[in-house]
């Protein structure tokens, strides 16, 4: 593809392996993942799967963060209205329909993420953070007291759409479908956002993390690009959303509330930020160890504490995540 | 503070350009921060082909002109013709594409990227610039013109290092590189010199004057030493306003300028 001298310096052998090393390295996860839910019984069947639907939250917002160097505090708000746009598809089409409550979802996301770009990405840094974290808690305050609409405390209970492919096939999702048809769904994810990141749009993300000024400078509408960014991020959290009330069956304004968006946050710096795959990795990482922290101490156990402990040990020795090593080779 | 402003010989033709159409015009140019006139009613020209250059003490104005006609800074009054067209007050992305590149005094690359992802990014903010599609490294007119402008800085052979791990000379060029990648018309170096070595100083003047043969070029600099022998015109600010204009030996022979520049 490089011509001239730097076909040279960048020879075509260790481009082919390395890409040959990274779809190795996929293939494998993917098969460990896909194998899983016919070995592991039912109760960490589901825990797979909801630690897949937290993945793709926090991967959808390592757009911002790890690539476009935006902190958000506002993705509860694009799980949320995700979550409540799969409910209101899933409750008022009957009978419900999984492809229906994805489009609302997406729909409901994408709504919320273009109101929160248009006016926070005029804001940088801590400024943007806080701008977003106003906007979320704007609409979980909006969710927990329009009873009449979303449930308000109690949320909304529906039941679980059928996997369709129209005309063709309809079945009852199973733990095990379901955690295929999830796990389906983040690895297509990975893969588009990844290729994305990849592209002249997203290095141009990349190069606003690095340098905003001189993006700018050398010729980007630096906020139509941050614009997209969002919108781009909030569509993915949206669709975690909808995944998130498929497996559940329910919605509730307690997912919208900020805790979720730093629950967010935090599985980024675990797994390490600008990598995709980290925000999984952290994910499951801080999900597993606050259930071993319950089954060791019981229910009760306030477990944020040690976690606590645990992030703070994590953020002097391992600043980069789990995964921060790696993050110039999951990239190129 | 300082005396009046004597706009000093206007020196006709400059030789070499007979089309002489300006490229940059500013028209009765002010900044103002405060009760500061950082800049006041400055008219300047930069005619086609020539190189032309800005002198004067610390705190002349100089960066502060530089910001006006990229789009940092908006003028308190007067007007920026680009081309013959008025680019007044445009943010800096709009003013880079119609043809304005600027390099920056204080070096301004991004650290963490490669010399050549550095002019590809730049390169690239011409065309494709929204592909969401296709891989960054997949496009060959980018990666040629990346390459070109590489070249022309002499940074080809460091093209995989991180920007943050060339020398402090390089990360200058690069500054320059990253410029040109964007195919500028009129070309600004905001002191393409500062910190550098003699040596190093010597190499990125042979590159000026090598890029110069296609462009318009504008310099900012300090020193004038510098840019007697590289301009073809030489303008000099104080106090933000011009205090001389003309060619290098008329500016050295100017008795208010030598007693700017003695003073200082």
């Amino acid at each position: 593809m490089t011509t001239g001298p730097l076909s040279k310096s960048m020879p075509l052998t260790t481009k082919l392996s390395h890409t040959a090393v990274f779809w190795i390295g996929f293939c494998v996860v993917m098969a460990v993942l896909i194998v899983a839910p016919l070995v592991l019984p039912e109760y960490w069947r589901r825990f797979l799967t909801e630690i897949l639907i937290w993945g793709l939250l926090a991967m959808s917002s390592d757009i911002l963060i790890g690539y476009t160097g935006m902190v958000s505090f506002g993705h509860s708000a694009f799980f949320g209205l995700g979550m409540y746009g799969a409910a209101a598809a899933l409750l008022i089409v009957s009978p419900p329909n999984l492809w229906l409550a994805i489009l609302f979802g997406l729909g409901g996301a994408a709504g919320a993420a273009l109101f929160v770009a248009y006016f926070s990405t005029r804001l940088r840094d801590i400024y943007f953070a806080i701008t977003t974290l106003i906007f979320s808690q704007i609409f979980y305050v909006i969710i927990f007291t329009w009873t009449e609409v979303t449930g308000g405390e109690n949320g909304l209970i529906f039941s679980r759409p059928h996997f369709t492919i129209p005309f063709l096939y309809d079945t009852r999702f199973s733990t095990a479908t379901l955690h295929w048809f999830v796990l389906a769904v983040v690895a297509g994810s990975y893969v588009l956002l990844r290729r994305i990141m990849q592209s002249p749009f997203g290095m141009v993300l990349q190069s606003i993390r690095e340098n905003e000024a001189r993006t700018r400078a050398i010729g980007y509408p630096v906020e139509r690009y941050k614009i997209v960014a969002v919108m781009l991020s909030g569509l993915f959290a949206g669709l975690a959303g909808v995944l998130y009330a498929v497996q559940n069956q329910f919605a509730a304004a307690e997912f919208v509330f900020f805790t979720t968006s730093g629950d967010t946050v935090i599985f980024n710096v675990m797994g390490g930020i600008g990598t995709l795959v980290g925000p999984i990795v952290g994910a499951g990482f801080f999900q597993l160890i606050r259930e071993l922290l319950s089954r060791i101490f019981g229910d009760q156990f306030p477990y944020l504490i040690p976690l606590g402990v645990i992030f703070i040990v994590m953020i002097i020795f391992l600043p980069q995540g789990l995964l921060g090593f790696a993050r110039r080779w999951l990239n190129r | 503070m300082s005396g009046e402003a004597v706009n000093d010989v206007r020196s006709p033709a400059n030789g070499r350009t007979a089309a002489s159409v300006p490229v940059l015009k500013t028209e009765l140019l002010t900044v103002r921060f405060g009760g500061l006139a950082a800049l006041s009613k400055v008219n300047f020209e930069v005619k086609r082909d020539e190189v032309c250059a800005i002198i004067g003490p610390n705190g002349a104005g100089k960066s502060t002109f530089f910001n006006c006609l990229t789009g940092v800074l908006k003028p308190t009054s007067g007007r920026i013709l680009f081309d013959g067209e008025d680019i007044t007050g445009l943010p800096s992305n709009t003013i880079s594409q119609k043809g304005i590149a600027r390099s920056y005094q204080i070096t301004n690359i991004m650290p963490n990227a490669s010399a050549l992802e550095n002019v590809r990014i730049a390169a690239q903010s011409r065309r494709h610039a929204w592909n969401m599609i296709s891989h960054h490294s997949a496009f060959p007119n980018i990666n040629e013109r990346a390459e070109a402008a590489l070249r022309s800085v002499g940074l080809l052979d460091k093209a995989d290092q991180l920007a943050a791990n060339l020398s402090h000379g390089e990360q200058r060029n690069l500054e320059i590189g990253i410029a040109l990648a964007t195919e500028p018309t009129l070309l600004c170096l905001d002191e393409p010199t500062a910190g550098m070595s003699t040596a190093e100083t010597h190499d990125t003047l042979q590159l000026v004057r090598r890029i110069a043969k296609n462009l318009t070029i504008l310099i900012v600099e300090h020193d004038m030493q510098v840019v007697m022998e590289l301009c073809h015109r030489i303008t000099v600010l104080h106090y933000g306003e011009i205090l001389a204009d003309g060619t290098p030996e008329e500016i050295q022979r100017n008795s208010k300028v030598q007693e700017v520049y003695l003073k200082t």
